[in-house]
């Protein structure tokens, strides 16, 4: 190799790599200073070293397990249910021959449009009082319900109307890189099945889907990652209510740093967080490279 | 996998030594400078700030407050009142910053470890012991030549609320507190005579109200967090916490907090109190504004929004309910903040002064926000306000809340203890026993 | 059964399920419109309504006319095309690195950057604007550009490298045997083989630039450079909001993120040039 060779990805690397390093890695480095010790927010005073004690306090206290397993929860619904649908509407939607622009646009409109204003609509449409829209639809418009629920007041219904949430708004994101992929699967293997007399179902169960798989795999990870991290929602609809029972790991987090001025563990909590969905994620990409050399072997 | 384990080596190492690099940046590892430890000086012990005064030069204070964009108290504020003092001071330009209030202690916190904290705020009073113990804030008894005169014009309640260890950090800015609003319309045809004017009296004006109106609800709570509950218990002659402020155990669980609590059950199972205090339902304002709520205590910004939802309605307004030890109800309202890291104390003090004047104060009264000066309680424009007087009168009474940084943990257990108790997972005692022994591990670690 | 009348059949049965997926979608995003329309609300009627009885432009005025609309939405679009620009750039050039090469530190650096989408970005805030304060960039529209880069160039990196491996190898080897440089295939190759990647990267970094809030209010502090999502999020008051006049707002918010998708999404449409490796 000539050295040209050997130093070109680096070339492309580095004025990313700048950026990163300045604006996340040198802050994050900085954090994981603070998540060691008992940081005091005033710059003019002593913050005691604590080693790993953050991190203890984080895996003993109770309400940082109720946290995460609402959201690997919360994690495990919303990305099933937002791969799902994005793969059947992508399927769908790449095999009509009319109104491909309007769907797409339709589609992706919750995706576009900010959690902030998702999550207060949301809001709005399973209030428990009569304005309440859900409520209203399923009591005098399609009458499954004889009378509204307190969807907010308890945590097996506000949660129903916060998975709610998180399907939708990815479902369209799913759609769009899945899109995006069915794009680019080449027209010859599908001329070729077809002289062969595969009908439609089989080209997509042999072609299609194979070659998607690495893909969904891509979006699974996405949707994963940040349904980890969610927090608007939980902030807005209930703020962690009632009685803690919604809370999730970002809304624990940002009270034990704001509210309760434990910065340092706060810091903490986001690197067993962060760690957690590394894991995670890592484990999902084995999947990935599994499928990939399926079907480069299998494929056209 | 030997792969992935070279590979999370690496990692560790290069994020190992960026943060000791970038750690040791920091003042983390520096000794705190000679101001480290203003609470225990005592006032007039702390030189005079340095910072010369006004001498001409261009000064910019920033000044953060959470009215929102459109609001009269905003608009006030930044055509009206920023003005008068900028024309009274013409060096000093006042920069003011719209927060919104969730946001509030993310953003401040995140300057003040920057080293570059506004120089103004108007602050929750619940925040200022917490910035005080950090020693974010400047000491006002000691920083202020004319403290004591401004301190002697303010009412004690809202004052109180800037004590932290024996030094007054900040001023008031403006006060508020509740008073019982009720709707006189559905209390007539409900054949309630007059507001009530002790606890014992709410039982029967709400089976009264039932009678009448089996749909709807006697009174409105919004949760039952501190800023809610406390009427009830200070009025029942219940307490949160130890006077000296280091227990709860035996004040939180006594008797009468216990009591107070029963009783609150009470109405709510009685079907007097709205389901809205669980957490969610029809909010207080369109619920009195659409005659489904009876009555509710709250502050005089309820009577601009219930007339924006339907115009014209009248209101009533009297004191909270008496328990057995008064009517008493909490103190609310908004504090006025100097950071140490203000580069110009002088100058904010100047504005300081000015808010708490008298025409400054009157100002900001037209458009709802209640004066904290004692002086003008007794003025024409006070007295003849068409709502001020009866907030007024109970803020002769009113408490306020404790002054510690560990309160928004109290108030958080105050409120699942409350909540436990209406959904009755638990019986009064239980929960409060609970609480308490919660609440002494806060203050006590 | 005729092929034309199975088609016909395909189609109809998807689109109707379709429209039946889209109404349901669609629903909450009425819903908001709905309110937009409707004066003064601060609070909901009852029994609700979709389409109000009277609907009225009030918010719409109010919201645009307010204090200096126009320069946050200005400074949403400088900050947004700069910073979504230098994203897909820098994060192909990235991503193109870590598909097409094998090098030392590869692994690693690649796990760096991605682990960056697992860290909670709240969490890196404060070392993040003592940064910011220690350059003096904040209360300029640069603090913002440099943090909104940073932040998303992992995603795109991650997105653009999946596709990018997928990438039949042939062409590109074929065009460096013919002597052409890597940036050459870079440019001129590989990206506009991405073009549907490239264009999904392009929406998303766009989105999280627009719609970000907690960054853009800390150092954006002066109404000068403000963007959209803080205007937006100061219409709401402490006891009530007049939800009307933020979903309007809002409204005019998406616009033009919703045009830029309409734009960008024929580039997901055309197919890549299938005939390059007979060339």
């Amino acid at each position: 190799m000539t050295i040209k060779h050997r130093i070109t990805p680096y070339v492309f690397l580095l004025p990313g790599l700048v950026f990163l390093a300045i604006w996340l890695v040198y802050p994050m480095g900085h954090s994981l200073w603070i998540s060691l010790h008992d940081w005091k927010i005033n710059p003019d005073e002593i913050s005691p070293f604590v080693g790993l004690g953050n991190y203890v306090d984080t895996f003993t206290d109770s309400q940082f397990w109720r946290a995460l397993k609402n959201t690997s929860m919360f994690a495990l619904v919303t990305t099933i249910g937002q791969l799902i649908l994005g793969v059947l509407v992508a399927l769908m939607l790449n095999r009509i021959a009319r109104g491909k622009v309007f769907f797409r646009v339709a589609y992706f409109l919750p995706v576009v449009t900010s959690w902030v204003v998702v999550s207060l609509i949301f809001r709005f449409l399973f209030n428990s009082d009569p304005s309440g829209m859900v409520n209203y639809l399923l009591v005098h418009g399609i009458k499954v319900l004889h009378s509204p629920i307190s969807w907010l007041n308890n945590a097996e219904t506000a949660w129903a109307a916060i998975y709610s949430l998180g399907i939708w708004k990815g479902i369209g994101f799913a759609m769009v890189i899945l899109l995006a992929a069915l794009q680019t699967f080449p027209e010859e293997c599908y001329a070729a099945a077809a002289i062969d007399g595969a009908s439609e179902w089989q080209s997509l169960r042999y072609i299609t889907l194979p070659l998607l798989l690495p893909t969904i795999i891509l979006v699974m990870v996405m949707l994963t990652i940040g349904a980890f991290q969610v927090y608007i929602p939980i902030a807005l609809i209930t703020n962690g209510g009632p009685l803690h029972r919604t809370e999730v790991v970002l809304s624990y987090m940002y009270d034990l740093a704001f509210h309760d001025l434990h910065y340092g563990s706060a810091t903490a909590v986001s690197f067993v967080l962060a760690a957690i969905v590394f894991v995670i994620s890592q484990a999902q990409l084995r999947l990935k490279r599994l499928s990939y050399t399926e079907s480069v072997e299998g494929g056209a | 996998m030997k792969k992935l384990l070279y590979s999370t080596c690496i990692l560790i190492l290069i994020a190992g030594s960026l943060a000791a690099c970038s750690g040791a940046g920091t003042p983390v590892t520096q000794p705190p400078n000679a101001t480290g430890a203003p609470a225990t000086e005592a006032p007039g012990a702390q030189p005079a700030t340095e910072a010369a005064p006004a001498t001409g030069e261009q000064v910019t204070l920033t000044f953060w407050h959470t009215y929102n964009e459109d609001s009269p108290e905003n608009k006030m504020l930044v055509d009206t009142v920023i003005p008068m003092f900028e024309a009274k001071f013409p060096s000093i330009k006042i920069e003011p910053r719209i927060e919104q209030w969730p946001n509030f202690m993310q953003d401040l916190i995140t300057q003040i470890s920057a080293g570059v904290a506004p120089d103004l705020i108007r602050s929750d009073i619940v925040w200022v012991p917490q910035l005080a113990d950090m020693g974010a804030l400047v000491a006002l008894d000691s920083a202020m030549p004319d403290f004591n005169e401004l301190k002697a014009n303010m009412f004690p309640g809202p004052m109180s609320t800037n004590l932290w260890q024996g030094v007054y950090y900040g001023l008031p800015l403006d006060t508020n507190t509740k008073v019982w609003i009720y709707n006189p319309e559905m209390y007539a045809t409900a054949g309630i005579q007059d507001p009530p004017a002790s606890m014992s009296d709410l039982l029967s004006q709400c089976e009264a109200f039932k009678a009448a109106y089996p749909e709807d609800y006697y009174f409105a709570g919004v949760d039952v967090t501190a800023w809610s509950i406390l009427p009830w218990i200070w009025s029942m002659g219940g307490e949160v916490l130890s006077p000296d402020l280091t227990t709860a155990t035996g004040y939180f669980n006594g008797p009468k907090t216990v009591a107070a609590y029963e009783q609150y059950l009470q109405l709510f199972q009685a079907g007097c109190i709205a389901p809205k205090v669980l957490g969610d339902g029809q909010d207080t304002y369109s619920g009195m504004a659409g005659n489904v709520y009876a009555s509710l205590d709250d502050g005089p910004w309820i009577y601009p929004i219930v007339d924006g939802q339907a115009k014209g309605k009248k209101l009533g307004a009297a004191l909270f309910p008496a328990g057995e030890a008064g009517s008493i109800d909490v103190v609310g309202g908004e504090d006025i903040l100097l950071f140490k890291q203000s580069k110009h104390p002088q100058e904010a003090m100047e504005f300081i002064r000015f808010m708490l004047s008298d025409e400054a104060q009157l100002k900001m009264a037209e458009v709802g926000v209640m004066p904290v000066l004692s002086s003008l309680a007794q003025s024409d424009a006070i007295k003849n306000h068409p709502t001020f007087p009866i907030f007024m009168e109970q803020l002769k009474t009113s408490k306020a809340r404790p002054s510690l940084p560990q309160w928004g943990d109290i108030d958080t257990i105050m409120s699942d203890a409350g909540q436990k108790i209406l959904r009755e997972e638990m019986t009064a005692q239980e929960a409060l026993d609970a609480a308490a022994a919660e609440i002494d591990a806060k203050l006590n670690p | 059964m005729s092929r034309k009348r199975t088609e016909f059949i395909v189609q109809a049965a998807f689109t109707v399920l379709l429209l039946f997926g889209a109404l349901v979608t669609l629903y909450p995003f009425l819903y908001m419109v709905g309110t937009s329309f409707k004066g003064a609300t601060y609070i909901f009627k009852m029994p609700p309504e979709l389409i109000p009885a009277s609907p009225t432009l009030e918010n719409f005025v109010e919201a645009w006319a307010s204090s200096n609309f126009g320069s946050y939405f200005r400074n949403s679009l400088v900050v947004t095309a700069i910073s979504t620009t230098m994203t897909i750039l820098l994060g192909s050039m990235m991503a193109y690195a870590f598909a097409r090469f094998n090098f030392f530190l590869k692994k690693p650096l690649y796990y760096l950057v991605i682990f960056f989408m697992m860290l909670p970005a709240m969490s890196l805030i404060v070392p993040q604007f003592i940064l910011a304060t220690q350059f003096k960039l904040v209360g300029k529209l640069s603090g913002v550009i440099v943090l909104y880069i940073a932040q998303n160039i992992p995603f795109a990196t991650f997105l653009l490298r999946g596709f990018i491996e997928q990438l039949p190898r042939e062409i590109l080897e074929a065009s460096e045997i013919d002597g052409a440089s890597h940036w050459n295939v870079f440019w001129s190759i590989v990206l506009p083989m991405c073009k549907p990647a490239l264009a999904t990267a392009a929406i998303i970094a766009s989105l999280g630039a627009w719609d970000e809030y907690v960054w853009a209010n800390i150092v954006l502090n002066t109404a000068k450079v403000r963007t959209l999502p803080v205007a937006i999020a100061n219409f709401q008051g402490v006891h009530v909001t007049n939800w009307g006049l933020v979903f309007a707002a809002s409204l005019i918010a998406v616009a033009p993120i919703i045009l830029f998708f309409i734009f960008l999404q024929k580039f997901v449409i055309k197919g890549i040039a299938t005939g390059a490796v007979k060339g």
